[in-house]
């Protein structure tokens, strides 16, 4: 039952997230049948075109316009705000594993951390003490880095500021 | 002069009532010394001063809200975190990660290398790159110091740096008025939040920190697209949306600064389902 519960919240978790996501493209934009910028160009995005999105994969956004489909740049794509509410969009992962139950859901409009518990707050010695028991040396760090995905060192140079 | 210096800190130590015992250990003519250099409290502030001011900071976060209740993601988060710290310039400092058991989306960072990431973000990311691409921002905070440049612009630290001097020169001895007046300013600048153009910079670095860990880059555009998707008006976002440039402008930013320039680490592995099973951990 545990088992199929986690296989359950694991399929939830790798679906594509953005199906229902809806965007707009922020310039005359190229739309490729694959995602490498020297892939067939299959069609254009006017600028300010709508476009559903599919998918990401590394700098590129599947989406889909009308007839047209295919991937794009995804820093080409602005996401439409306000189209996913809080709750619906949250994974309640967390309630899930904690409970063992997966009715409970949160609510629109939930009161976080806000304005109001940061100016009230009063330090936490003890829950500062209580993060420094989770840290980890740099030796377990490299371990983590090397096991499945590895995760491998590269060399390069901070980004120019942009003009 | 020296009457109107001494009223100040009296008014300062009226407004804080529980620094009570404290206020007869004052010594009021180094606090009048040391108040001549106002604005170059944090100028000279060693490591070691920066990790006290951020230990300050970072305890005031978790009093605000509590630590999630999960050692598993705890340890998981501080090892994709410490393995991102090793690609900053600042490898060597005491990091450390934390989620705070809260559904805002938001994370934060603090002096010294502390960094916390809200349960709320965390539910809401897609994959171990995206978490990299967020951890690696708030690391760029703290390599650039940006929150000890925003502490010396805060309004409370230019009326009470003389105070600041204090807490920093005494060591152990160092008054609770003067810390009460740290804190203060510590919480005007996560209620205000830290300079565009830095939240702007830490966006530029934070891709390249994700980078030269191995990670796919674009995890961090991705987290603010994201964002932009959200209501901003939702009130778990309300503190995030009002201490950030908006996800548009940190867009358009990361779009003109990576260009094509990251692309061809783009394949790096987003590890998807080793955060997915990672998240779930007990």
């Amino acid at each position: 039952m545990r088992a199929a519960l986690a296989a359950l919240v694991l399929a939830a978790w790798l679906a594509p997230a953005a199906a229902q996501e809806t965007g707009f493209a922020v310039r005359d934009t190229g739309v490729k049948k694959e995602p490498f910028s020297d892939a067939q160009t299959v069609g254009t995005l006017a600028e300010k075109a709508q476009v559903k999105v599919l998918a990401r994969q590394g700098g590129w956004m599947q989406v889909e316009a009308g007839t047209l489909s295919g991937w794009v740049r995804m820093l080409s794509i602005r996401m439409n705000s306000g189209q996913s509410s809080f709750a619906s969009g949250l994974r309640s992962l967390f309630t899930v594993a904690r409970t063992g139950s997966s009715g409970q859901t949160v609510t629109t409009g939930v009161r976080g951390l806000d304005k109001e518990d940061i100016q009230n707050a009063k330090p936490n010695p003890a829950e500062l003490k209580k993060m420094a028991g989770y840290a980890v040396g740099q030796s377990d760090a490299e371990r983590f880095a090397a096991e499945n995905p590895q995760l491998k060192n590269q060399k390069i140079d901070y980004l120019p500021v942009p003009k | 002069m020296t009457r109107i210096l001494a009223a100040v800190v009296l008014v300062a130590l009226g407004a804080f009532p529980g620094s009570a015992p404290a206020q007869f250990n004052l010594n009021l003519n180094r606090l009048i010394d040391t108040g001549k250099n106002l604005r170059d409290a944090f100028k000279d502030v060693d490591e070691k001063q920066e990790a006290e001011i951020g230990a300050e900071y970072a305890a005031v976060l978790v009093g605000a809200s509590p630590l999630l209740d999960n050692p598993g993601v705890a340890r998981y988060v501080n090892r994709v975190g410490r393995w991102l710290s090793l690609h900053s310039e600042r490898p060597g400092l005491n990091w450390q990660f934390g989620v705070l058991d809260t559904e805002t989306v938001n994370a934060f960072s603090t002096p010294g290398g502390y960094v916390l990431i809200s349960k709320g973000l965390l539910a809401r990311l897609k994959n171990e790159a995206e978490l990299a691409g967020v951890l690696s921002h708030e690391i760029a905070h703290v390599v650039k110091k940006h929150h000890l440049a925003a502490l010396r612009k805060s309004k409370g630290m230019e009326a009470g740096s003389n105070l600041l001097s204090m807490y920093l020169e005494q060591g152990g001895q160092r008054s609770a008025a003067a810390k009460e007046r740290l804190v203060g300013g510590m919480k005007e600048v996560m209620l205000r939040g830290l300079d565009k153009d830095d939240e702007f910079e830490a966006d530029r670095m934070g891709v390249v920190i994700a980078a030269r860990s191995g990670y796919d880059p674009f995890g961090l555009p991705s987290v603010v697209q994201m964002l932009q998707g959200l209501n901003p008006k939702d009130s778990a976002l309300a503190l995030m949306f009002e201490t950030h440039p908006d996800p548009g402008s940190r867009l358009d930013a990361l779009d003109r600064a990576m260009g094509t320039r990251l692309d061809k680490f783009a394949s790096q592995p987003q590890a998807a389902e080793r955060y997915a099973s990672a998240i779930q951990a007990k």
